[in-house]
């Protein structure tokens, strides 16, 4: 029998050798050449995290550091949140409905490649996103503002994105099995968001709802976010900015490979129920 | 002796659940031999799709075996194995990246079966110098006919240079020149060695491309053969074929009273009336029909050889 201290290694190291570079490298590509040809993406990445960012810098007379930060901090989540979901989740349901599904299947690519190439591209444009709003909020508003580190932030930021690619990639899976799957989607995407901690810190949610938080990746990387970005902040919950970007990777990697693991069974399932015809 | 390359042994699929469950294959054993061209015919709803989703691995069967180039296609352990050497063909609107044009979403599935970069350049101009593509493969596929996008789906599937290659109706809804350019494709293909297993109803189709065939109806083999061997079926019948300028349905009762007459049917031709009707071979009444159908204005009236759509109509009860 395995020894179960060494399963989990080794389950990770077996995920990331059978990973198809080729196959992953294709799909970022082919995401971004029909992201950059279909205007109607702007919506999900840029026009949502514009008007949160734009409302919460209004709500605030003092637009000091601070206060800019978590706005912008809660547009750029929220515009990566968008891209995760919106672009990762929903473009296999445009595979359903596009008849490219079928393809998808028959070719000797595991799925679970697809969508992570694909979530790769949606992870830039997060970047992107956040990008934006910062320059637009500095502009816009007059406000000056500073990253306490800004090295750790961006580390930090990547690892966010990363952790959002993750929770996307859990949705993604169940779009492969049905067409349905847009209402659970629908259903858990701004919940998701806020118990994330992206708009306020998840300290000043109800408590019951924290136990939920913490078993979101994105929660550990927003925490760590404000740690890095905001002089002299302290994290209110966790191990501190580096323990919490630490937590973010390991929950992340959990997610991925349940996504990885689900996503054989769910291809197997629809084998079984022909559902991939459906749309 | 022939390599089989395709063995299916009693194979069901059913969908539904309960009593609502049916199958839409069900029992069909067949085998498909290396390099022919074999047909799966039957009218619409008798299960032609549904068997090539299942022999390709797309679909699973209920129960029965399906072996494609000896690999067990139940079996995930051989999937990708499995993969590598096929490919088919859905075909219609669907199936393709609309805003990306005929080339990149070739080379997308090529980076998707593993081509090497170095050789895709040579494939993709290959695939589509084949499908008569070349001039058109940089526009966006949303810019295309229906006839261009089918050859793009050909094109596709001849990415990983299958052994064998399932066609699912590949000429449906095209007109009759891109319909004959796809027929020719078929044919270069089959010529090169690959095997190609396609489902079609249109009978002039398979008369002409088919080595052999199997007739589906309802799920079930109703014909199984080359077409000479399905035309047997008939061997001891001949046709009467009558052109009209009008319409002459309310004459169906009364010729199949006439002695010899075995069935009729008329198809609707803009302009005019084609009656086909299933006679013995030694019926010697065709100047009773000529006088029956007079008035109905005749155009031309003949004795003719019972054709692969005769004998398909035959064996699925007219469907």
């Amino acid at each position: 029998m395995m020894n179960p201290r060494w399963r989990t290694p080794t389950c990770i190291l077996q995920a990331v050798n059978e990973v198809n570079i080729k196959a992953v490298t294709a799909s970022f590509r082919k995401q971004a050449i029909e992201f950059l040809a279909d205007p109607q993406w702007i919506i999900p990445s840029i026009v949502a995290p514009f008007i949160f960012t734009v409302v919460v810098l209004m709500m605030y007379p003092d637009r000091s550091g601070t206060v800019l930060l978590q706005a912008i901090l809660g547009g750029g989540v929220l515009g990566m949140w968008g891209n995760t979901l919106f672009a990762s989740g929903y473009s296999l349901s445009y595979d359903r409905v596009n008849g490219t599904l079928e393809p998808l299947l028959l070719s000797p690519t595991n799925m679970f490649d697809v969508i992570v190439g694909r979530s790769i591209w949606n992870t830039f444009i997060g970047i992107v996103n956040m990008v934006f709003i910062y320059i637009f909020a500095a502009l816009a508003f007059n406000t000056e503002m500073t990253i306490a580190d800004p090295l750790a932030f961006v580390l930090i930021m990547l690892v966010t994105l990363f952790s959002l690619s993750c929770v996307g990639l859990i949705f993604s899976v169940t779009f492969v099995f049905s067409r349905k799957s847009y209402i659970l989607t629908g259903m858990f995407e701004y919940p998701l968001y806020v118990l994330s901690g992206a708009v306020i810190p998840i300290t000043l949610l109800p408590e019951w709802t924290n136990p939920i938080s913490m078993m979101l990746p994105p929660t550990w990387g927003v925490e760590a976010l404000r740690a890095s970005a905001i002089e002299g902040y302290s994290t209110v919950f966790g191990f501190g900015m580096w323990g919490n970007t630490l937590i973010c990777i390991l929950v992340s990697l959990v997610y991925a490979l349940i996504a990885r693991a689900v996503m054989s069974r769910i291809v197997r399932e629809v084998q079984k129920t022909g559902s991939f015809a459906g749309y | 002796m022939d390599t089989i390359v395709i063995e299916t042994k009693n194979l069901i699929r059913a969908f539904g659940k309960g009593v609502t469950e049916k199958n839409a294959v069900d029992g069909i054993t067949f085998d498909v031999r290396k390099g022919e061209i074999f047909g799966v015919l039957g009218p619409n709803g008798a299960g032609k799709t549904t068997t090539i989703r299942m022999m390709c691995g797309l679909l699973m069967p209920t129960s029965g075996d399906v072996k494609v180039l000896d690999i067990d296609v139940s079996d995930p352990k051989s999937s990708k194995r499995l993969k590598q050497k096929i490919n088919m063909v859905s075909g219609g609107e669907r199936g393709l990246y609309y805003r990306l044009s005929g080339r990149q979403n070739l080379h997308y599935f090529a980076d998707l079966y593993g081509i090497p970069k170095g050789e895709q350049k040579a494939i993709v101009s290959e695939v589509l110098d084949l499908v008569k593509m070349t001039d058109a493969a940089d526009k966006k596929v949303e810019e295309y006919s229906r006839g261009m996008k089918q050859r793009i789906h050909i094109a596709r599937a001849l990415l990983n240079r299958p052994e064998i290659i399932f066609l699912d109706e590949p000429t449906i809804g095209l007109d009759p020149e891109i319909s004959l350019q796809i027929r020719k494709i078929i044919k270069e293909l089959s010529e090169k060695g690959t095997t190609i297993i396609l489902t079609t109803h249109y009978m002039t189709e398979a008369e002409e491309l088919c080595d052999r065939m199997i007739l589906l109806k309802k799920g079930k083999i109703v014909g199984y053969g080359t077409v000479n061997e399905l035309r047997d079926k008939v061997a001891d019948d001949t046709m009467i074929r009558i052109v009209t300028t009008k319409d002459p349905s309310a004459l169906s009762e009364k010729a199949l009273q006439t002695e010899g007459v075995m069935d009729m049917r008329i198809n609707v031709i803009p302009g005019r009336f084609e009656t086909n009707i299933r006679v013995h071979k030694d019926f010697s009444h065709l100047d009773r029909i000529d006088s029956m159908f007079e008035q109905f204005e005749i155009r031309s009236i003949g004795y003719d050889e019972p054709t692969l759509e005769d004998t398909y109509l035959y064996l699925t009860g007219g469907e």
